[in-house]
């Protein structure tokens, strides 16, 4: 592309009455570019300006100096140009007034001790964007060789197949893979489910039963029963599957890493890397690598994991004093067993059940815990269970004890009409003993509503177990990617097969895998029914984006990708290691294979690679250093006493936003801070910041989102991964007589706009007690 | 507190209870808005909470033994401040109601006060004695004469050309109905009390409401003493909000109960101290006050009706009807007998008079089993709460 500049610079929003326009202009007419001018630049008149010089050729690639690039982006858009904004308005003329920073007088201009900071600030910014324009290119998009459009869903529960329908009826072919041999899962199990519409107060019969016979007529619904996943190889797009019988071992099973006590010798000490890769392919024998495709796998778009779970184990709970070794003391799974083969009886003897207590949290008195995996749906299934009781028994009393009775939305009028019932008894309560007495059973509780030491007599006792995710048993997935088969970090999520669920339900750690279902949170029939349209469009979403060469999420639609130069690299593999979505595999050699449909685009890749290798169309080194070179450092030669230089390099997730805010908000900060903003903070390369310093600016802070087990970071590692590499470079500084200081890391929130100016000016104010960076003027 | 408590649901108590009005029971999801709202609730272990969960899951021994239940004065501030829907007051009203049956014996005459199927029989059964009465007060006088000669008593105590009501209906037979009824009535509430007292202090000594080990039974008594300017004065049942015009109709019925009893015993002695039978003249003091009282007690239990009819959210069930009933009628009935005597119309007045007695009937020989037993057992309750310093 044969690049032609143009500046347009915007008057309007306060940025003409604010800064010296003339001087302004005059930056990139300096260098010979075209600079334009408009009081009102986002209006028709505006746009049409610019777009006449795109069409007669004068300009394909602009700097636009006006608002942030987060509003007006749909009405700067041009086919086919670069288009780089300047942050004229929320960065610069919003949180910096004139009554604050009043201009210079013509006199004041000229001599060596009086500066403006408002206008040093636009300048650099102009210049900045400038330097981008040359160094960027428009991204060609991605497109894999083979390709498939084809949705395959694990799990033939109710959640896969309610996701398979909504997939069928948008006109994808979808494959069901169940393990059983029938489809229907759980809730094909039950004797009836909660009840799913208005008003919201009676059982009813569960839905599996119509859910299959409607799968039935859809032709292209492949329903493969007795069948699981031996590998998934490939990307989004072009997924290569190998199916195989449960239990079956094949050569495509997918290799898997050494569990940990296999990763030390007889003395505990760590294996070098070669003895532990001859352990591992000693451990996966007969298992081909992941890079070798199954010629007779299926190819497939994109996956939805529906998996669901499993009660949990509650004999492995540490529960003795609910006496669950008692033939009458059962879980709420075996309950409910019992009750789809008819009337409540007890095991011990098959004799009605007439009285019988449900216990929800294990807890005694000092912990009122509920079990684990437990949640809203274990307090409904315990007042569909109780009302099982009075249903068999006109005579019939189901006691809950709960420690929380969690019946969310319009759960809330089931929770109610069992409360009417009349054989229903709940109260809050500590459970302390469960033992047998006489013929039947005794509860004892503490701390009830009933306001002192309870007991009751029951002929059963049934406690509320989980639903544990099956992602906390095995992998299902069964990934060939070469951080293995998994999920990463899934234990911060309990295993449940998960992100960020907050922000991004239905999307794991691996881009075109999505959950839905009881595998991402314990759900009733109603909410996974529910999540499973939610996963459906965004496996539709992954396929169709794939397809476009586009990424899917969270940066929907960008078309660049990682590009490597190969010639340099060392085979470090830091790059496939560091990774958040396991989108490279590296050969025997340690060579990254790049997936890019796998990819995310956040370039964390970038940031890792010590050789600087790894690039993106708009997005490399070279682009985002040649901005830090772009600032004007002001030394001792230009002024008596010289302004301070930093660097900001801030996310463009959240904390951008959050600046912007504060501009919106008219909230002033040091002006003499230079915000670049990154993809994410893992992108951030440790050139840039030796680079800034080197220039003599005198401080970096690296400004990105809260990381550790409640992440807000977009790219799970992104932010974590950041401070890691400042963390290293501070030895660095100091073999440089340096401060460590002049480099800070910072979280922040979208929401807490309001802490940043206090967090910029802190750092300033830290860097300006240190004194000027040594480097200045060289 | 540390003692065990098993817990019996009884689905019995809690249909009944619904029955009686309380039908609201199992809406409590024990937040307690209720105990923080009343305005006579005790600050160490408030009620209704605790009650509104005890009657939920229907227990039985929990409740009708509580004291607390006859401390409310179904004011209506919780009812009207639930979250919920449920309405605290009702059900404590259909507990009281509860209570009665259980301590008043026989058994069987509460719940046939309680069941409008009975009415008949609790209206037909004094209809007839009261009819067979007044047949023989009317024809056959002269053999009544007779047989009251023997022990040298006179029969008649009607004077003789004006209308009065012992002409159609003996006063003989007034007071042999009556006063053997009176001391029955007398016998069961005190067989009764004995029972609730002691279930009351075993309740409140487990609950930890009060720190008295036993009952003091003089210094119950001084506690009765105690209470009744707070009853009279209504004090508790100003301090409610919703309610609160519910205060005077009450107190008016109140005072024309007392009122009458006054005039019922002048008249009883002067009649058989000072041979003197009535009607007195309306000018007597006596009368006045009789008059007063009368009609006081009109105005006071038509308003009772008047504020039930309007008031949609309080529930008003049989029990409530019944005794409102009761007293309004004998009331009216009371003043137009009156009336009709004066305006000599002689079988109108005698006519008036019979219902006048079915209705006497109905107080007093169901007094410990109606609403009306709330006199006795609230007094009570109220009382031993005083004695055991229950705040």
């Amino acid at each position: 592309m044969d690049k032609k500049y143009g500046v347009y610079i915007c008057t309007g929003c306060g940025i003409g009455d604010t800064l010296d326009m003339e001087d302004l202009v005059e930056i990139p007419e300096e260098e010979g570019l075209n600079c334009t001018t408009h009081p009102f630049l986002c209006s028709k008149e505006g746009v049409a300006l610019i777009q006449k010089d795109v069409d007669d050729g004068k300009v394909n690639a602009m700097v636009i100096g006006a608002c942030s690039r987060r509003v007006n982006f749909d009405v700067f858009r041009f086919d086919n140009c670069i288009v780089e904004r300047v942050n004229l308005r929320e960065g610069v003329v919003w949180p910096h007034s004139r009554e604050t920073y009043p201009a210079l007088t013509e006199e004041q201009k000229e001599d060596e001790e009086h500066f403006d900071r408002i206008q040093m600030k636009a300048e650099d910014y102009i210049r900045m964007g400038m330097i981008r324009l040359e160094k960027v290119k428009l991204p060609t998009p991605y497109k894999p060789e083979s390709f498939s459009k084809k949705i395959l869903v694990l799990g033939g529960g109710v959640t896969g197949m309610a996701a398979a329908l909504d997939a069928a009826k948008t006109g994808y072919d979808v494959t069901i893979v169940e393990k059983t041999d029938a489809l229907g899962g759980y809730a094909a199990k039950l004797r009836s489910q909660m009840p799913v519409s208005a008003p919201f107060e009676t059982l009813q019969a569960p839905v599996a039963d119509k859910l299959i016979q409607e799968i039935q007529g859809y032709p292209n619904i492949d329903v493969r029963t007795g069948c699981e996943v031996a590998r998934i190889a490939g990307q989004p797009g072009e997924f290569t599957v190998t199916f195989k019988k449960p239990g079956e071992r094949i050569p495509f099973d997918v290799p898997f890493p050494l569990p940990e006590e296999m990763l030390v010798d007889e003395n505990g000490k760590e294996l070098d890397p070669e003895a532990a890769h001859a352990k591992f392919l000693e451990y996966n024998e007969g298992r081909k690598d992941i890079l070798n495709l199954d010629p007779d796998g299926e190819l497939y778009g994109a996956v939805i994991l529906a998996a669901g779970w499993r009660p949990a184990d509650l004999s492995k709970m540490g529960i003795d004093h609910l006496g669950f070794d008692l033939p009458d003391v059962v879980s709420n799974h075996e309950f409910e067993q019992i009750a789809a083969k008819g009337k409540i009886v007890r095991p011990s003897d098959g004799k009605p059940a007439k009285n019988v207590v449900f216990i929800q949290s294990p807890g005694k008195e000092d912990d009122d815990a509920d079990f684990d995996y437990c949640g809203s749906v274990t307090s409904q299934v315990a007042l569909k269970q109780a009302r099982y009781v009075t249903e068999d028994y006109t005579d019939g009393k189901a006691y809950v004890i709960y420690q929380h009775m969690r019946t969310p939305g319009l759960q809330e009028y089931f929770y109610k009409s069992m409360q009417q019932e009349d054989g229903v008894f709940m109260t809050k309560g500590a459970v302390t003993e469960v033992k047998s007495q006489g013929n039947g059973l005794e509860v004892t509780a503490v701390n009830t509503l009933l306001g002192e030491n309870l007991a009751l007599k029951a002929d059963m006792v049934v406690v509320a177990g989980g639903m544990v995710p099956v992602t906390k048993d095995d992998p299902v997935v069964n990934l060939a990617y070469r951080q293995g088969p998994g999920f990463r970090d899934n234990d911060i999520f309990g295993q449940y097969a998960d992100s960020n669920y907050i922000c991004f339900p239905y999307e794991t750690q691996r881009t075109g895998i999505y959950a839905a279902g009881a595998i991402r949170r314990a759900m009733t029939i109603e909410e996974s029914i529910e999540d499973a349209a939610g996963a459906a469009l965004k496996a539709i979403q992954c396929v169709e984006s794939a397809n476009r060469g586009m990424s899917v999420h969270p940066r929907s639609g960008d078309m660049t990708f990682p590009e490597f130069f190969f010639q340099r690299c060392t085979q470090c593999k830091r790059c496939t290691v560091e990774c958040p979505f396991g989108a490279l595999d590296d050969d025997a050699k340690g060579t990254p294979k790049a997936n890019p449909t796998r990819c995310r685009r956040c370039g964390t890749c970038m940031g890792a690679c010590p050789e600087r290798i790894i690039s993106f169309a708009d997005y490399t080194i070279d682009s985002i250093g040649s901005q830090v070179k772009a600032i004007k450092v002001p030394s001792e030669d230009d002024f008596d006493e010289p302004p301070f230089r930093f660097l900001a390099l801030i996310c463009e997730n959240d904390a951008f936003p959050a600046l912007d805010m504060v501009g919106l908000n008219r909230i002033d900060y040091s002006p003499d801070v230079r915000f670049i903003p990154v993809r994410c903070l893992g992108s951030v390369n440790t050139i840039w910041i030796k680079d800034a310093l080197a220039q003599g600016m005198d401080g970096v802070i690296l400004i990105g989102c809260k990381h550790g087990d409640d992440y807000q970071c977009h790219f799970v590692k992104g932010s974590e991964l950041a401070e890691v590499r400042v963390k290293k470079i501070g030895d660095a500084l100091s073999s440089l007589a340096l401060e460590e200081e002049r480099v800070a890391f910072v979280e922040v929130a979208i929401d807490e706009y309001d802490k940043l100016p206090k967090i910029i000016n802190e750092f300033v104010e830290e860097v300006d007690a240190l004194g000027p960076n040594p480097f200045k003027g060289f | 507190m540390t003692e065990t408590y098993l817990a019996q649901p009884d689905l019995g108590f809690i249909a009944q209870i619904r029955g009686l009005g309380g039908d609201t029971l199992k809406k409590c999801y024990q937040c307690a808005t209720c105990s923080v709202a009343c305005p006579i609730s005790p600050e160490n272990s408030p009620f209704p909470r605790k009650e509104m969960i005890a009657a939920s899951w229907g227990l039985k021994d929990r409740l009708i033994k509580s004291g607390d239940i006859w401390l409310c004065h179904n004011c209506g501030d919780c009812t009207d401040l639930c979250p919920r829907g449920a309405a605290p007051g009702d059900v404590l009203a259909a507990v009281r109601a509860a209570a009665i049956t259980e301590y008043s014996q026989p058994k069987a005459l509460g719940r046939a006060v309680n069941d409008p199927k009975k009415l008949p029989w609790l209206l037909g059964i004094p209809a007839i004695w009261f009819a067979v009465f007044a047949y023989i007060t009317m024809a056959h006088g002269d053999v009544m004469t007779k047989i009251f000669n023997v022990f040298g008593i006179a029969w008649s105590h009607a004077h003789e050309g004006v209308i009065a009501q012992a002409n159609f209906f003996s006063t003989w037979f007034v007071d042999l109905t009556f006063v053997p009824l009176a001391g029955a009535v007398v016998i069961i509430f005190l067989l009764s009390l004995r029972r609730f007292i002691t279930d009351i202090h075993e309740n409140a000594v487990m609950e930890g409401k009060t720190e008295k080990k036993n009952i003091d039974y003089k210094a119950l008594l001084q506690a009765v003493v105690k209470t009744i300017p707070t009853i009279l004065r209504h004090e508790k049942f100003n301090e409610c909000e919703t309610n609160k015009e519910r205060a005077t109709p009450h107190m008016m019925v109140l005072f024309s109960f007392i009122g009458l009893a006054i005039v019922t015993g002048v008249f009883f002695i002067v009649l058989y101290v000072f041979q003197t039978p009535g009607p007195y003249s309306q000018l007597n003091p006596v009368k006045w006050l009789g008059n007063i009282a009368g009609v006081a007690l009109v105005i006071g239990s038509g308003l009772m009706i008047k504020s039930r009819l309007d008031n949609k959210d309080q529930i008003s069930t049989y029990k409530d009807w019944y005794i409102l009933g009761v007293v309004f009628a004998l009331g009216l009935t009371g003043m137009l007998t009156q009336m009709a005597r004066l305006a000599h119309l002689e079988w109108t007045s005698y006519i008036l008079y019979y219902v006048h007695l079915i209705a006497i009937f109905n107080l007093f020989a169901f007094l410990p089993f109606s609403k009306m037993a709330h006199l006795v057992y609230r007094t009570t309750a109220m009382a031993y709460a005083e004695f055991s310093n229950r705040k």
